[in-house]
């Protein structure tokens, strides 16, 4: 167990002369015990970030520190922690039972102390019967819960998982989640685990870092940064289908400024934004929190494609200037490609962005404000 | 009627895969008399007497008496044994050390960054190109002055410096075949960088190495050109030049030149017997399909 320091964390890599700066200062704090999952699109840093607590990468500046323990310098042999990889990387010359146990022998436990631990492990995570098979007659899930199994034997005071699922199906997926979490709870130790799938990032953290281009995005719980996204970017990545983002401008009215884009008017209480009249902003709404002829605004959209998802549906529209505009619905009546609907959503559900993509306000609070004497 | 678009008439597929069937097939039976009737004509020659094999001024091709009077010549007149053995242990040291160094460097030219890396490669397929006999005098010279002349260890320096380039560009070629996320595995779980090797990578890549010892082996016990500018005493030769010696001899006739052939086919039969799976593995990765 331990708390993970990350300050100024910065990795450059030289490739053929060029610099390329794959994490760019990144500095947080994952809690003792909390299971934290660094998520982004390819390329934004998070597998670089992982190695680089796991020791297989030397962070070009700034600190890495477990507890008090400064680890920046110290080799992977050291710093006393498990790693799951993407790739499984399951000794393919070792029966399940040596893999498990490769990291007990290494510490000079005896014959019979590892072979305890890896029975308990094994049986933790169902694998009891192919202990002495190999690695290769084993199916991909199976594969993944003897690599998991491998580094629950050592006790480790982190646990880091690098895409661990991402070449598995969805059924077996949601399997290993819970797995994951479960093996969490046992280990009551700190987990950090990288994805590109923000779902898996959604279902089983308690603290998702959200990376984009090697620099810290958000660093928030699951909701928090649903509802609270800081940035356009967050609240794009985080959510499926996208958040709709638009633009819109800031205009002083009667009662208090407006903003006015694709043929909406959104008023805000008196005093919001009063210094930003006249910029450009952009408005965001999350199709989930979008309906069809009903709320406060609303914005006249064609509809071009329509994803049946079972309980509901997934509207594609675009509006009168081609900015696509994501509808989610259950009630398909009078919705055909082709045709225009009006997309209507209320001023608590809103995000502002300012031009640089930076959020300057929360429809939540702005209602809340307006509601207010 | 299929046709091609030149207008054509196109062959049925059937057909043309009933002659590629028999292409294969004739290359194959070509194939297999060349190589087995001069293997053929060497084991009857050295499996019955010359009087038998002889008789009537014609080859005897179907031994009517098998005997082993041959190889009890062999051994009772001529230093056979001596040869073998000094073949034995110059090809076993220089399989050993041959693949010693293709372990260590193809792991270094795969795992590690350093300046001059490609001309590194570069120079080691390059020097492969060079034949043995090109390297066979400036050998001599070096030899002569470190005094490793007549030595088990000079002819086996010699030999390895032929072995090297190939076995060291197989096992690079081997070692990127292993996933470096093994290797990190075993790093994030407390083993040192040798222990990792030891534990993890040689075991992986044990069909390269096997290949490459496999080839060092067959460099070595086939060598005469080395053995003949390295070694001129005559306790110290090999085999393959001693046997060479036999045709001048007129107490050895063709029967026991015939059963020094067959042992000196032994071992690389039973390494070809024994380990071929390994060969065949190894050298698909190297690209030698």
């Amino acid at each position: 167990m331990a708390t993970i320091h990350l300050e100024e964390l910065r990795k450059v890599f030289s490739v053929g002369g060029t610099d390329h700066v794959a994490v760019d200062g990144i500095s947080l704090e994952i809690p003792d015990g909390s299971f934290t999952t660094i998520v982004g699109p390819s390329g934004c840093g998070k597998t670089t970030t992982l190695r680089m607590l796991a020791g297989l990468e030397t962070p070009t500046g700034g600190r890495i520190r477990f507890d008090d323990r400064d680890v920046t310098d110290l080799r992977p042999q050291e710093r006393n922690v498990a790693m799951v990889f993407q790739s499984i990387a399951l000794y393919p010359h070792m029966t399940v039972r040596e893999n498990i146990g490769y990291a007990l022998k290494i510490d000079g436990v005896p014959k019979a102390g590892r072979d305890e631990k890896i029975e308990e492990a094994a049986e933790t995570l169902q694998i009891t019967d192919q202990l002495e098979k190999m690695p290769s007659e084993l199916s991909g899930g199976q594969q993944q819960r003897v690599a998991l199994g491998s580094a629950f034997v050592q006790d480790p005071d982190a646990l880091l998982l690098d895409e661990p699922m991402s070449d598995l199906d969805a059924k077996l997926k949601a399997e290993l989640r819970v797995e994951v979490q479960r093996l969490h709870k046992e280990l009551d130790t700190t987990v950090v685990y990288v994805t590109h799938d923000q779902t898996e990032a959604m279902t089983m953290s308690d603290h998702v870092v959200l990376l984009n281009e090697g620099r810290l995005e958000q660093f928030a719980p699951p909701t928090e940064l649903f509802d609270r996204p800081t940035s356009a970017y967050a609240a794009r990545f985080i959510g499926t289908p996208s958040t709709n983002v638009f633009e819109g401008t800031v205009e002083s009215g009667e009662s208090g400024p407006l903003v006015k884009g694709q043929g909406t008017t959104v008023r805000l209480p008196t005093g919001a934004l009063a210094d930003r009249v006249g910029e450009t902003v952009s408005l965001g709404v999350r199709p989930q929190y979008v309906t069809l002829d009903s709320g406060e605004h609303g914005l006249d959209v064609t509809v071009e494609v329509v994803e049946p998802l079972g309980t509901e549906s997934v509207v594609h529209c675009r509006t009168a200037d081609g900015t696509p505009f994501d509808v989610v619905t259950s009630d398909l009546a009078g919705v055909d490609p082709g045709e225009t609907v009006r997309a209507g959503f209320d001023t608590e559900h809103l995000y502002l962005f300012d031009a640089g993509g930076e959020t300057v306000a929360f429809g939540a609070d702005l209602a809340e404000l307006e509601g207010s004497p | 009627m299929a046709t091609s678009p030149r207008g054509l008439v196109a062959v049925p597929q059937r057909i043309q895969a009933r002659l590629t069937r028999f292409g294969v097939y004739v290359t194959a039976v070509v194939v297999a008399v060349f190589v087995t009737v001069p293997v053929y004509l060497m084991l009857t020659l050295a499996f019955q007497a010359p009087a038998d094999a002889f008789a009537g001024g014609r080859v005897n091709l179907i031994p009517t008496n098998p005997t082993l009077r041959n190889f009890r010549v062999l051994f009772e007149t001529t230093a056979t044994s001596t040869y073998f053995r000094n073949s034995l242990i110059v090809t076993a040291s220089t399989t050993l050390l041959s693949t010693a160094i293709a372990v260590s460097a193809g792991y270094g030219l795969t795992r590690f960054e350093f300046r001059g890396k490609s001309y590194a490669a570069r120079a080691i397929l390059f020097s492969y190109m060079f034949s043995p006999i090109v390297l066979a005098i400036p050998l001599y010279v070096v030899f002569f002055a470190l005094g490793l002349l007549n030595s088990y260890f000079g002819l086996t320096l010699a030999l390895t410096a032929i072995s090297t380039p190939f076995t060291i560009w197989l096992m690079w070629q081997y070692f990127q075949t292993v996933p470096i996320a093994l290797e990190e595995s075993a790093w994030v779980r407390g083993a040192s960088r040798w222990r990792t090797l030891w534990d993890v990578v040689l075991p992986v890549a044990r069909p390269g190495y096997v290949s490459a010892a496999i080839f060092a082996f067959s460099v070595a016990w086939n060598d005469f050109t080395m053995a003949r500018v390295i070694m001129s005493d005559e306790n110290l030769y090999p085999i393959t030049v001693g046997a060479s010696l036999f045709l001048d001899r007129p107490t050895i006739g063709w029967g026991e030149t015939m059963a020094v052939s067959v042992l000196i086919c032994i071992p690389p039969f039973l390494i070809a017997l024994f380990l071929q799976q390994y060969l065949l593995q190894g050298f698909n990765v190297g690209g030698l399909e």
